[in-house]
Order: structure tokens, then C-alpha cells, then sequence
């Protein structure tokens, strides 16, 4: 149960593909390159990194519209990622789907969502599906604080407990819903606390803390694996950008400090910190992770740039199958 | 062969009703594929509240008919998450008017999930629902609200009219890979008719002359399809004879078979239960200016329910769903238009 | 200044022992109810005010709400143990006796490391509950009104809870922890989610209150050798896997086999000496994590906070016709307080 070297190792690394692709992201956005809106996912990579980390290939995952982290986490491909948030043909949806729609089915990721709230009874769905066929799979849906006051949440939060399905939930609690503090949207402070409505366990764990969330991720999925039905992780963390674009101070609804205060709680250096502390990686060879993954995002961009857009024959291409 | 080139059987002898055809639609698509399962509410162990899937559970088991919470979103949600990992499933709306509670899964789901998948996703999942006035069910439960999906690129949405087509177009339904809303009249639900024993598709998209005529084409779909050959029956002792074109899917449309009867008739009229204003007819109306503008000797015309809500009482309710006669008045006035200029 | 004070840990009850064991939650509507019943008791058993220290979920603020008498008090705002060890400290800076603590083990522990010297009414909504007891909140704010009104003087229904002290050398650092309950020696390399789950990592236990009944690390000790509230010294369990096999609730809800090698009676301020690496675990929680290098001095000494015994309070407050109306509020007499 002890995570090895490789495993913590893995981790950083997959964090840092997530902090420098939104970054990288984020710039060009700046520049006009990038169409759409974009909701970046900087401070929260421990989230999708810990629970992903915990997760197999062939097990299921449904987004958020914050949700490259999630994509980059469970494997996906920096270039086909680049190339979709620049409406590539290339892209993962051809260039057809964006940002919010981003997916690869076949690494089990059912879609990042515009609706907030949507994608909980997908997954839902899909552990159904997991349970039908007996197979041991488990489906995480990934969602925010904010959305578990849209109906869509209760309903699947319900239905999977009803349904006993092997569906882990998995509360982002970023402390805001868009541009609204989560304690103007809800009285209550923590997610978890709706979990016992429906009958399933609910922990809270430190979002910024990546073995803390692998560790409450592993007990959640191995429960699902088990058969032992739903169960709810809260993860507290904190988004570093606005809910769209790349601005981080200076923002009317939120204060600075608090910002500065969760910054200092960062989920990669600290982590970092605690790699050399506990002689897991020389300050080098994590140097050397970013130097290497700054070039494979570099590569990404390249690749979305030089990617054509699509044809407009492609117009109505998968729409029916 | 594609199912369209597959030659459709006779209906036979045997007679069963509209509910009885789509049982067995059902029960045939769940014993030849174990992919195949039913979820919704009451759907399991009382066979649904319209008696739609009686003795499905059953004869498969609580495992493959599933009786779900009544929470619409989360049941197509259900059916999304089922469908794109792999499995067929069949998901019920108790009634056609849930769907705007599901709405969003519906419409910003399912229907687009395909497209932003990059075209690499199959979804093949059916939503079953019953829709239609008629039983006194008041406001939330008598709509005909097909027009709102077949805006919904993404989507296909059918609505036969008699048992032979619901079998064929439920076992077709099943077998597509994309979603489809299929709706049954709940008015309709004890017709008789002919039905094959054997298992039998028929083709999405594509509409049936169900009463050849002459004079005027007549389109129409579900329920109204089926007064509108009572209307023809009517109009053909007046010496009206009655084309009546039976869209059975609506999306997609199959306007080729509708542009070819009015080219032979000249004078069309589309009926349906769902509000005039906004309504299907609408769009099949502006394609046949589109299409056969030429050919027309009267403005199209079209019989439909009134902008209200369906009122509960029978009073009010049996003057706002259109009737053999109010089809037969309708098509009169088509008909009864002068030549003028010509 | 007659003020009783509050503290509530807003995450106790919440920790990821939930997935792993049938182990209850504590939603925040309780707390805030079990908080509100403290405040109107107390405010009613002879408070002149109770100050309530504010927390990031806003727990204390909706039980106050609307009660004259109940003030919240300002805390860093973490949402961390650092927002405990404050609001003890400020409280009881500002003459808060008692101070009730809302929460388990875990949190007097955080209590105590802000204000050693406090006279604490712990209220069990925790994980672990060996240090709080489970008590109502309207019997807890009674017994807290009637100490901090004066009505019942405070040394004669308190004791001084013993306290583990841990003297970590780790390279060129050096630290001083404290626990209530107990110090485990963790076969482990992270912090991780804090809780202690794997019944094989635990390597040694200092415990200064263990019974039969205890729950957590406590309860390895508990069930070999148990050590009371009122009992001086505590007890030390070494595991290795040797052949004594002791059935523990590890976590609340599971059994394990702990293989038991050795048990120690430790003397008041007896010390007993290990060694990393691993992390130690201060009441139930996975905590300071120790190199290969670290030394590690534990010893068990009668010098933690004050308890108030809420039974005994009432008691003494029944045999005084405290309760009675029009309240007696006879002169206290020192024969009176004999229990």
C-alpha cells in the first residue's frame, strides 16, 4: 500500500504535465490563438493526479468543464489535447469539441462537460454498465462544490447508492462556483455532509496533498472494486486562475491573500519538497522532469500549430454515427 | 444488405395491440442481445405505469429491467454512461412531458456527445416515452413535445401510429447506434392490427404511404396518422381522394416521399396533436415550398392543437386534440382553394 | 470575567476512516447543534458570556445566531489544526474557564498544544474518542455555565490530564511534541491522509489513557495492559510480530490482529527511547515523519490541561439546589464538595 518511488515519481511528473500545459495553454489563450473559453485547472493537479493515479486504464472517469487535468491525468495526449483547444483537426474531437468537450474514450475519460452537473449521471452510467457485466471496472465522476447543487448531482448521487453501483464521486471543492464564494451558494461547508443523505460513506482530504488524495482515492476505488457500493472524497483545493483565463490577483470577488496563502500550500512544490526530504529525488532530477516536460509541451504547441483546421465538409461529420 | 434493402414481412393474420407490438419488439431485442436492458421508473416488477414492459423483468430478471429512483436526468444519464461504455440500453420516461426534466441530458448529452467525441463514439440508446392527450392527464401529462428533439441535431425521433410500425421501428430503434426518442400514443395504446410473429426492422427515416390517393397528400405521424386515415375514409364518400403519408420518423425526415405526393396531388395538408404555432408541421411545410413550390395549388395547409396548455377537462380537451373531422375540415379547405391565375 | 469558552473542529468526524471502516460521520448540522445547545446551557447555568471561536465552515456562527450572550471570536481562518491551537489560546488568554472543545482526539490535542494550562470540557465528535467523553451538549454548557458563573468552584470537579511528551532529534533539527492520548511509531514514509489504517505498520505505542474500550492506537494498549485516566505513567506496547496475537480495533469498526511483543509499565516521566525511520502518529494521526538518523524520546507526565468532569459538576450543582428556583445560591461550603 505504500506508494514506491515510481509511483511518487509518476505523480510529479503528471502534475507538472498539468501545470505547464494549462500554463502554456493559458498564454496563448493571451494571445488570441485560442478560441473559446478556458477554465484552467493550476492548484488543483493533486486532485486529479491522486484519484488518477488510483484508477487503471480501463476504469471510467467523467469531467468537469475544468477538465484537462483530468484528461492529462488519466494519460491523455499533450499534442491531441494542444490541438483541440486550437479547433485542430488533429485535436481530440477533430477541433469539433474544445475545451469543454475534451475526451479520449479509450482511455476511459467520458468527456470534460459545459454542464455543470452533467457528467455525474454519466458515470453513474457507466458503473451501471460496470456492474451489469460483472467486471470489476469502477466509474469516478469528477465534479465541483458548486455543482452538487444542481439536481443532476443529487439525482446520480442517489441513483448510484440506490442502484449499489461501484462509482466513486469525487468533490472538487475549490470554494467557488464561478464567480460566487460556495458560502453564499450553500450553507453547509462540506460536500461530504450530503453524502450521508444518500447513504453512502463521505471524507474530507487534503486536495493539495497528492498522497493524501491517492490515499483516500485507493480506499474509495477498492471499495467501488468490491462491490461495496458509492462513496463521496472531498478534496479541498483551490483554484490559482479565474474561473476563466489566466488572471490571478486582483479579482472583485476574491481576495489576493487568500490566493497568496493557497499558493504557499502548492501541490507540486511541496510535494517536491517532501521528495528531497525523504531522499525520493535530488532537487535535480526534478529540474530535470520540468526542463523535459517544458519541451513536450513545446512540441504540443508546435504540433497544434502546424495542425490544419478542419475541412468545412467536416461540418457535419459525427453528428449520427 | 442494409436493413432498407431487407424486404418487410407480411403483417399476417395475427392481430395484437400497439402495447403488445413493442413488448415483443422489446423482449425480442433483449433475448437476442444480452447488451439490451430496460431502466425507469416502475418499469421492473410493475411493467411500467402504461403497462409498456409487462412481464419484461419477468422473463429477464431485475438485473436487465431495472427499476430506477424517479429522477429523469439521472436515468438518461444512466442510459449515456451505459451506451457510450458499450451496452444497448433502453431507457424510459414515464411520460413524453419528463423529458423536459431530463432536458439536459437529452438535448446537451446524448445528442451531442457523438459529434464532440470526434465523431468516434457510439451511442446507442433508446428513450422510450408515451405522449399524447386524450386520457384527461391535464397540462404535465398530455404534450406532444416532438418538435423540441427533432430541433435537437443528434437525435432521432420517432412516432408511429399503428403495431406493425412500432415493432419494426422499436427493434430498429434499439439497433441504432445513436440515440433515438421513441414515442408511443398513450391513446393508442389498445389498437389492434396485424403484427408478423418473427422479428422485423424498419428502417428509421423513412415514411409510408398508408392510404394512397389523388387529390390531396395528407402527412401525418402517431396518433393523428392513424385519425387521418379515418378522415380520408370520410373525405373519399365526399369524392376527396386522400393521399395519406405517414412520416413514422421524424428526424430525420424523410421529405422525398412527402415531395413526391404532392407533386402528384398538388394540395397537402399536415395534421398533428402537438400546438400549431412552432410545431413539426411547421418545418414539413416550409420543405415542401422548398421542394415542390411549383407543383402546389393551395398554400399548405395545416390542422394542429391551439397555443394552450391541454386542458384537464373532457369538454375542452376532445375540442383541442384534432379529430377525424377537424383532419377532414382541414383537407376541405385545401381542397376547396380556386385555381386562381392558372 | 465569568465567560465560557467554545472551540469546534470543523473537520473532526470527516476523515478518510469513513472509507475504510463503518466509522460514523459527523455532519456539520450536528455540530452546530450540539454547539447551540452548549451555548444556551451555559449562558443559562450561570455564563455571563460565551465566546465562541469562529471556524472556515461557519459552524459556530449558525449556532450562535440570534443567542444575547454568545459572541464569536476572530481565528486565522486555515482551516487547519493551527485555527484550534489559536482559538485555545486566545480564549483562554481572555479568562475562558472552561474552554468546551467539539471534536476528538485529535482536536484537545490541538486545544492543549495552544493553551497548556486550560481547563477543558471536551465533547466528543470525533474519530476517536478516548480523551473527550460522549456527553449531551446541554449537560456539557450547564456544567461550563455553572463553573465559569462560579457556582461551582473549578478545582473541585477538575483534574489534570496526564500528557505524552515527545522529544524528536532529527539531524540538526529538534522538536517538542505532545499527544493526550497516545504516540505511535509508524512503519510508514508519509503523512499521507493522517489516519493510521494498516494494523502492520504500527511499530510501538506510548499510550497514557487505554481501556478495553479505547478505539485507535490506544486501544493496542487498551487490550494488553490498560491505563486509566486517573493512573499516573502510561504504558508502552512494542509489536514485531512475535507470537501474542491481540485482537484491536485499529480503526473504528475493524478488528486486526496486532502481533505484541513487548509490554512496559511506564513510571511518571519514565522515558523510553526509538528510533527512525517511520512517522509518529500523535492521537491517531500520522504526524512528523523521522529520517533514517531521527532519535525519539517519549515519556508520560501528569502536566496537560485540566479536565472539568461534567458528572461531578452536576452533581456538586444538585447537592447545592443549584437548580432550584428561586436558585439557592447558597454560599458554597467546602464540606459540600467531597466527590
Amino acid at each position: 500500500m505504500e506508494l514506491t518511488d515510481e509511483q511518487l515519481l509518476a505523480m510529479h511528473r503528471s502534475m507538472i504535465r498539468i501545470r505547464l500545459f494549462e500554463e502554456t495553454a493559458g498564454k496563448v489563450m493571451e494571445t488570441g490563438k485560442m478560441p473559446g473559453f478556458l477554465h484552467l485547472y493550476v492548484g488543483q493537479e493533486a486532485v486529479a493526479v491522486g484519484v488518477c493515479e488510483a484508477l487503471r486504464v480501463d476504469d471510467y472517469i467523467t469531467s468537469t468543464h475544468r477538465g484537462h487535468g483530468h484528461l492529462v491525468a488519466k494519460g491523455g495526449d499533450l499534442r491531441r489535447m494542444m490541438a483541440e483547444l486550437m479547433g485542430k483537426a488533429t485535436g481530440y474531437c477533430g477541433g469539433k469539441g474544445g475545451s469543454m468537450h475534451i475526451n479520449d474514450l479509450s482511455l476511459g475519460m467520458l468527456g470534460a462537460n459545459g454542464i455543470v452537473g452533467a457528467g455525474a449521471p454519466i458515470a453513474v452510467g457507466a458503473g451501471f454498465r460496470n456492474k451489469y457485466l460483472g467486471t470489476d471496472q469502477v466509474s469516478v465522476a469528477f465534479f465541483g462544490d458548486a455543482s452538487t447543487n444542481i439536481g443532476a448531482f443529487h439525482e446520480a448521487a442517489n441513483m448510484a447508492c440506490a442502484l449499489h453501483l461501484p462509482v466513486v464521486f469525487v468533490c472538487e471543492h475549490n470554494m467557488y462556483g464561478e464567480y460566487t464564494p460556495t458560502n453564499k451558494a450553500m450553507v453547509i461547508a462540506d460536500i461530504v455532509d450530503r453524502a450521508a443523505g444518500y447513504g453512502m460513506p463521505g471524507v474530507i482530504v487534503d486536495g493539495m496533498d497528492v498522497v493524501a488524495v491517492h490515499e483516500a482515492a485507493t480506499e474509495a476505488v477498492a471499495r467501488a472494486r468490491r462491490g461495496e457500493g458509492p462513496s463521496l472524497v472531498e478534496c479541498k483545493t483551490y483554484r490559482y486562475f479565474n474561473h476563466h483565463g489566466i488572471q490571478n490577483l486582483g479579482l472583485k470577488y476574491r481576495p489576493d491573500d487568500e490566493v497568496l496563502a493557497w499558493k504557499e500550500r502548492d501541490p507540486i512544490f511541496t510535494f517536491e519538497a517532501k521528495l528531497i526530504d525523504t531522499g525520493v529525488a535530488s532537487r535535480e532530477l526534478l529540474d530535470a522532469t520540468w526542463a523535459e516536460i517544458h519541451a513536450a509541451i513545446d512540441e504540443a504547441l508546435q504540433f497544434a500549430d502546424d495542425s490544419p483546421f478542419p475541412a468545412e465538409d467536416q461540418m457535419l461529420a459525427g453528428v449520427y454515427s | 444488405m442494409s436493413a432498407a434493402d431487407v424486404p418487410l414481412p407480411d403483417p399476417g393474420e395475427r392481430e395484437i395491440t400497439y402495447v403488445a407490438a413493442f413488448i415483443e419488439a422489446v423482449k425480442l431485442e433483449m433475448a437476442a442481445d444480452p447488451d439490451v436492458f430496460i431502466a425507469g421508473e416502475d418499469v421492473g416488477a410493475h411493467g411500467g405505469v402504461f403497462h409498456t414492459f409487462d412481464g419484461v423483468q419477468t422473463q429477464f430478471g431485475e438485473r436487465r429491467a431495472v427499476d430506477t429512483p424517479i429522477s429523469e436526468q439521472a436515468i438518461i444519464g444512466l442510459g449515456i454512461g451505459a451506451a457510450v461504455t458499450g451496452l444497448r440500453p433502453i431507457v424510459d420516461l414515464m411520460f413524453m412531458d419528463f423529458v423536459l426534466v431530463a432536458a439536459d441530458q437529452i438535448a446537451n448529452q446524448a445528442a451531442k456527445l457523438k459529434y464532440m467525441f470526434g465523431g468516434q463514439a457510439k451511442l446507442p440508446l433508446t428513450i422510450t416515452t408515451v405522449g399524447g392527450a386524450g386520457l384527461s392527464a391535464a397540462a404535465q401529462h398530455s404534450q406532444s413535445l416532438e418538435a423540441l428533439f427533432c430541433h435537437i441535431p443528434g437525435i432521432k425521433v420517432v412516432f408511429p401510429s399503428n403495431p406493425y410500425d412500432v415493432k419494426g421501428l422499436m427493434a430498429a430503434s434499439v439497433r441504432e447506434d445513436n440515440p433515438v426518442l421513441f414515442v408511443l400514443h398513450k391513446r393508442m395504446l389498445g389498437q389492434r392490427g396485424a403484427v408478423p410473429v418473427e422479428r422485423y426492422e424498419i428502417p428509421l427515416g423513412q415514411a409510408r404511404i398508408s392510404r394512397p390517393g389523388s387529390d390531396v397528400t395528407l402527412v401525418s405521424w402517431g396518433k393523428t396518422a392513424a385519425d387521418s386515415l379515418v378522415a380520408a375514409e370520410q373525405l373519399a364518400g365526399e369524392g376527396i381522394d386522400v393521399e395519406v403519408v405517414d412520416l413514422r420518423t421524424l428526424s430525420p425526415l424523410d421529405i422525398g416521399t412527402v415531395v413526391e405526393s404532392v407533386r402528384r396531388t398538388n394540395r397537402v395538408v399536415v395534421a398533428h396533436e402537438a400546438v400549431r404555432f412552432g410545431g413539426f408541421g411547421a418545418e414539413v411545410a416550409a420543405q415542401i415550398q422548398e421542394e415542390a413550390f411549383d407543383y402546389l395549388d393551395a398554400p399548405v395547409g395545416r390542422v394542429a392543437a391551439p397555443f394552450s396548455p391541454v386542458p384537464f377537462t373532457p369538454a375542452l380537451e376532445t375540442r383541442y386534440v384534432p379529430d377525424p373531422a377537424r383532419i377532414a375540415a382541414g383537407v376541405r379547405a385545401a381542397v376547396a382553394r380556386p385555381l386562381l391565375g392558372r | 470575567m465569568a465567560a465560557v469558552g467554545v472551540i469546534v473542529n470543523p473537520w473532526a468526524g470527516k476523515d478518510l476512516r469513513r472509507l475504510h471502516a463503518p466509522t460514523g460521520h459527523t455532519p456539520d448540522a450536528a455540530k452546530v447543534g450540539i454547539l447551540r445547545r452548549v451555548v444556551i446551557a451555559a449562558l443559562d447555568a450561570g455564563a455571563s458570556a460565551v465566546l465562541v471561536a469562529d471556524d472556515v465552515s461557519r459552524i459556530a456562527a449558525r449556532a450562535v445566531h440570534g443567542i444575547d450572550g454568545a459572541a464569536l471570536v476572530e481565528g486565522p481562518g486555515t482551516g487547519s489544526a493551527l485555527d484550534t491551537r489559536r482559538a485555545a489560546t486566545s480564549l483562554h488568554d481572555a479568562g475562558c474557564r472552561p474552554i468546551v472543545v467539539l471534536g476528538g482526539d485529535g482536536t484537545c490535542r490541538d486545544a492543549a498544544m495552544g493553551a497548556p494550562d486550560a481547563l477543558l470540557l471536551a465533547v466528543s465528535t470525533g474519530t476517536n474518542n478516548v480523551f473527550p467523553r460522549f456527553v449531551d451538549g446541554t449537560s456539557a454548557g450547564t456544567a461550563a455555565g455553572l463553573v465559569a458563573g462560579g457556582l461551582v468552584p473549578w478545582e473541585a470537579v477538575s483534574a489534570r490530564a496526564k500528557q505524552i511528551h515527545v522529544e524528536v532529534v532529527d539531524g540538526h533539527a529538534s522538536h517538542h511534541d505532545i499527544a493526550l492520548v497516545d504516540v505511535g511509531l509508524i512503519d510508514a514514509a508519509r503523512t499521507g491522509a493522517r489516519a493510521v489504517l494498516r494494523a502492520s505498520s504500527v511499530r510501538a505505542v506510548v499510550a497514557a489513557m487505554a481501556t478495553p474500550a479505547s478505539t485507535g492506537l490506544s486501544a493496542v494498549a487498551g487490550r494488553v495492559a490498560p491505563v486509566r485516566r486517573g493512573d499516573d505513567g502510561g504504558v508502552l506496547v512494542t509489536l514485531d510480530g512475535s507470537d501474542r496475537l491481540v485482537r484491536v480495533p485499529l480503526v473504528p469498526g475493524t478488528v486486526d490482529d496486532l502481533a505484541v511483543a513487548d509490554v512496559v509499565r511506564l513510571a511518571d516521566g519514565q522515558a523510553v527511547v526509538w528510533t527512525g525511520p517511520g512517522v509518529l502518529a500523535y492521537d491517531g494521526e500520522r504526524d512528523r515523519v523521522l529520517s533514517r538518523t531521527a532519535t525519539v524520546t517519549v515519556s508520560v507526565r501528569r502536566d496537560g490541561p485540566w479536565v472539568l468532569d461534567v458528572e461531578r459538576t452536576l452533581a456538586c450543582a444538585v447537592r447545592r439546589r443549584l437548580f432550584d428556583r428561586p436558585a439557592a445560591v447558597a454560599p458554597l461550603a467546602k464540606e459540600g464538595i467531597d466527590d
